[in-house]
């Protein structure tokens, strides 16, 4: 039979002479769900449509704040249905009372598309801190804007499934998708304050520029997929084991096009140049979301994508990677002094650290990957609670962010002066901060790696970086207020602080405190949070596997016998 | 090149003719009408002829999908451009302009790779027998949609989602 006879027998069995056989109903074997695996994602995604729905149908009777504790109680939601995540990525058997199912051990779900192990359940956690912080900040913020109402909520929401479905991605399919629904509600966030048109031109810049680097990043998987095969990280993995590609230069290509894509995300130079004017004309709660969620979604892409994907093409990622570095920390660092604006220094602040970050990675070791998850993690709070007071110090119309606005912030504002100050140190990498942690942690993967020039490198660029800091600091602190009023006055020009905010403030001091003295908890949990590419189906790991199933970087031996906490 | 000469193949042979013709003649009309409406409605037959040619090969599905994605959506979205921004819509003069040389030196080199790469890989390769099918039919694509590219299937409903709540959140006016 003809092929255009066969399509007309299946469209219309009638149509052809021959007995149209009875044909078994077809049957799909769906692929065992996980749902364990997925509930952070399904309850971050499932709690922003609920909120949209929820709020059409009861207009105008929400109290007030009443979306920012929704959104608050929602990442905590997803934040403790990762909690049992770990326990079993770590082969605990108990969490408190609660009895932990296995597999034990680090796991790949759902036809090996997610992929659940110590990395994904960290960013999962970073990113739902994220979103508490960005909720907190944003609940005054956008009543004294004027343009309060869900829609802000539902698109973080929106945003963190799509950062957490890219920290658990096994598959450069789901990874492009995560990628893309953090993107989209992030482009609209970014002009969601309809009233201002430089954050409409945020948006906008955002939007286009960030449609070009997805593309690359897509044309990259679609290379890699041309030279192996799969988009499965776990098969490419597999399949580099065994043979080398025939088509080396389209897999490398590929890696090259995906960097851009991703480089674009961390806001890497030379991919950074809209940082500066979208953190500018963003909303300032935003431009702390993206500093914070969207930049650790993205280094979680960086990680799964090259350093356990292609982790055996190290030595060729390896020497893009040291000049990304080189170039964000130098870039961010040089060109941020020269900032009269407050919010633009601190995105190139912002470049900066992304610089610090991507050397760690290079490092390519599991030392790396835990300094690079510190990094993340306290750079988080930091960099919150610099956008925190910039959100406050903004003022109605959000537009009092020159360094000349900041003159005599500290007669005006002593709390809020002293918490920025502290902020500033941190991001300086201050002793007894935790950005002096965080810093040298990075430093020392890098030495590690043999990485000696890129480290001093990295020395200077925060040597140079302290000035942005310190300029905010002189501008506070040792100049004269612009208006004679304010200084003759100095409560009338008193900001008060809404309590959202001020907890939001409170946490991200005492992160930046606490985590500088005392690193050690969260350097053992970073260093716990080992990358893993898992094959499915899972090893039985409970009956003490010997972890046959792990195809991962070996960074460090797997807990196999279930330890009792 | 894929010359089919089996007598079973006739009426694919004969209907390739047919349609390559429409789409070739169609295609040409795209660049040379001086209406802007008429070129997005001569669009819409050579797409149709693609979509009518993947018929011919027997995947009716990237068919149907061909005539959603590309005459259903991208050339409505041509039409509705064309009037929301030319509002007397009629024949225009201007269509065309001084950059012929420049788009024969992109056109050419273009025709003349994918010429190539299309002889390289085929040579002169003839389809004898109805072995099996060169392109996946449609049950096996929604197999594997609904198997291994599950959670790329349901994530993508979630990235729609977030595209659509956020289209309504900048265009709304209140």
């Amino acid at each position: 039979m003809s092929s255009l006879a066969a399509v007309l027998a299946q469209a219309a069995p009638g149509l052809t002479a021959g007995p149209a056989a009875a044909a078994p109903t077809p049957t799909i074997t769906v692929p065992d769900i996980e749902w364990t695996a997925l509930l952070p994602i399904l309850v971050l995604g499932l709690g922003a449509v609920l909120l949209l729905t929820l709020t059409s149908l009861a207009r105008g009777t929400v109290t007030r704040s009443g979306y920012a504790i929704y959104t608050v109680l929602v990442a905590t939601g997803a934040m403790a249905t990762a909690a049992p995540l770990w326990g079993r990525v770590h082969a605990w058997d108990h969490l408190g009372k609660w009895e932990l199912s296995p597999p034990y051990g680090p796991f790949s779900a759902v036809a090996g598309a997610i992929g659940v192990d110590g990395f994904s359940v960290f960013i999962t956690l970073l990113i739902g801190v994220a979103v508490i912080l960005g909720a907190l900040l944003a609940d005054d913020y956008l009543r004294r804007e004027g343009i309060d109402g869900p829609e802000y909520y539902v698109l973080l929401l929106l945003s963190a499934t799509g950062g957490v479905i890219m920290a658990m991605a096994n598959d450069l399919i789901v990874l492009f998708l995560g990628l893309e629904t953090l993107s989209i509600a992030v482009y609209v966030l970014a002009a969601i304050h309809l009233k201002r048109v430089q954050s409409q031109e945020a948006g906008l810049k955002y939007f286009v520029l960030g449609g070009f680097s997805s593309a690359f990043f897509l044309y990259g998987v679609a290379m890699v997929y041309g030279a192996t095969g799969s988009t499965n990280l776990v098969q490419i993995k597999d399949l580099l084991a065994v043979k080398v590609p025939t088509h080396n230069a389209l897999l490398l290509i590929g890696l090259g096009l995906m960097l851009v894509g991703l480089g674009f995300k961390v806001a890497a130079v030379p991919f950074h140049s809209w940082s500066p004017d979208v953190y500018d004309g963003a909303p300032s709660p935003v431009a702390a979301f993206m500093a914070s969620g969207v930049k650790a979604a993205g280094f979680a892409g960086l990680t799964r994508a090259f350093l356990l994907g292609f982790g055996q093409f190290a030595s060729d990622w390896q020497p893009v990677l040291y000049f990304l570095a080189a170039a964000s920390m130098l870039v961010g660092a040089i060109v941020g002094i020269t900032q009269t604006n407050v919010k633009r220094a601190l995105a190139y602040s912002s470049i900066n650290h992304a610089g610090f970050m991507l050397m760690a990675l290079q490092a390519a070791s599991p030392k790396g990957v835990t300094g690079l998850l510190f990094y993340l993690a306290t750079y988080t709070f930091m960099t919150v609670g610099s956008f925190g007071i910039a959100t406050l110090a903004g003022r109605t119309g959000d537009g009092h962010h020159d360094l000349a606005d900041y003159r005599g912030f500290s007669r005006t504002n002593p709390a809020l002066a002293g918490l920025f100050v502290l902020f500033l140190l941190g991001q300086s990498g201050f002793p007894l901060t935790s950005g002096f942690v965080a810093k040298f942690g990075s430093i020392a993967a890098a030495v590690d790696a043999g990485s000696w020039h890129l480290a001093v490198i990295g020395m200077v660029s925060a040597a140079i970086s302290a000035f942005i800091y310190l300029r905010i600091i002189v501008a506070m602190y040792m100049a004269e207020s612009d208006t004679e009023a304010a200084e003759k006055a100095p409560k009338a020009a008193r900001i008060k602080v809404p309590f959202g905010a001020g907890l939001a403030l409170v946490a991200c001091a005492l992160a930046t405190i606490g985590f500088g003295i005392l690193p050690n908890g969260l350097n053992r949990v970073a260093g716990e949070a080992e990358p893993v590419l898992v094959k499915e189906p899972v090893p039985a790991a409970a009956s003490g596997a010997d972890g046959a199933g792990l195809t991962g970087l070996d960074l460090t031996t797997i807990p196999t016998t279930p330890t009792t906490r | 090149m894929l010359a089919v000469d089996t007598p079973q193949y006739l009426p694919e042979n004969i209907f390739f003719g047919i349609i390559a013709f429409i789409m070739v003649v169609s295609a040409l009309r795209v660049v040379t009408t001086r209406n802007v409406v008429h070129a997005a409605l001569w669009l819409i037959l050579v797409l149709a002829g693609v979509a009518g040619n993947f018929i011919l090969l027997g995947n009716e599905f990237v068919a149907v999908t061909q005539v959603l994605v590309y005459i259903g959506a991208i050339v409505v979205l041509f039409l509705f451009g064309v009037m929301l921004t030319r509002a007397p819509i009629g024949a225009d003069a201007h269509l065309d302009n001084d950059q012929r040389p420049l788009a024969l030196v992109v056109a050419l080199p273009l025709l003349a790779l994918m010429g190539y790469v299309l002889w390289d890989a085929w040579k002169d390769t003839k389809i004898t027998e109805a072995g099996p099918p060169i392109v996946a039919s449609t049950s096996v694509l929604s197999d594997s949609i609904f198997k291994t590219y599950l959670i790329p299937f349901e994530a993508a409903s979630v990235l729609l989602l977030a595209a659509l709540i956020g289209a309504i959140v900048l265009a709304r006016r209140d």
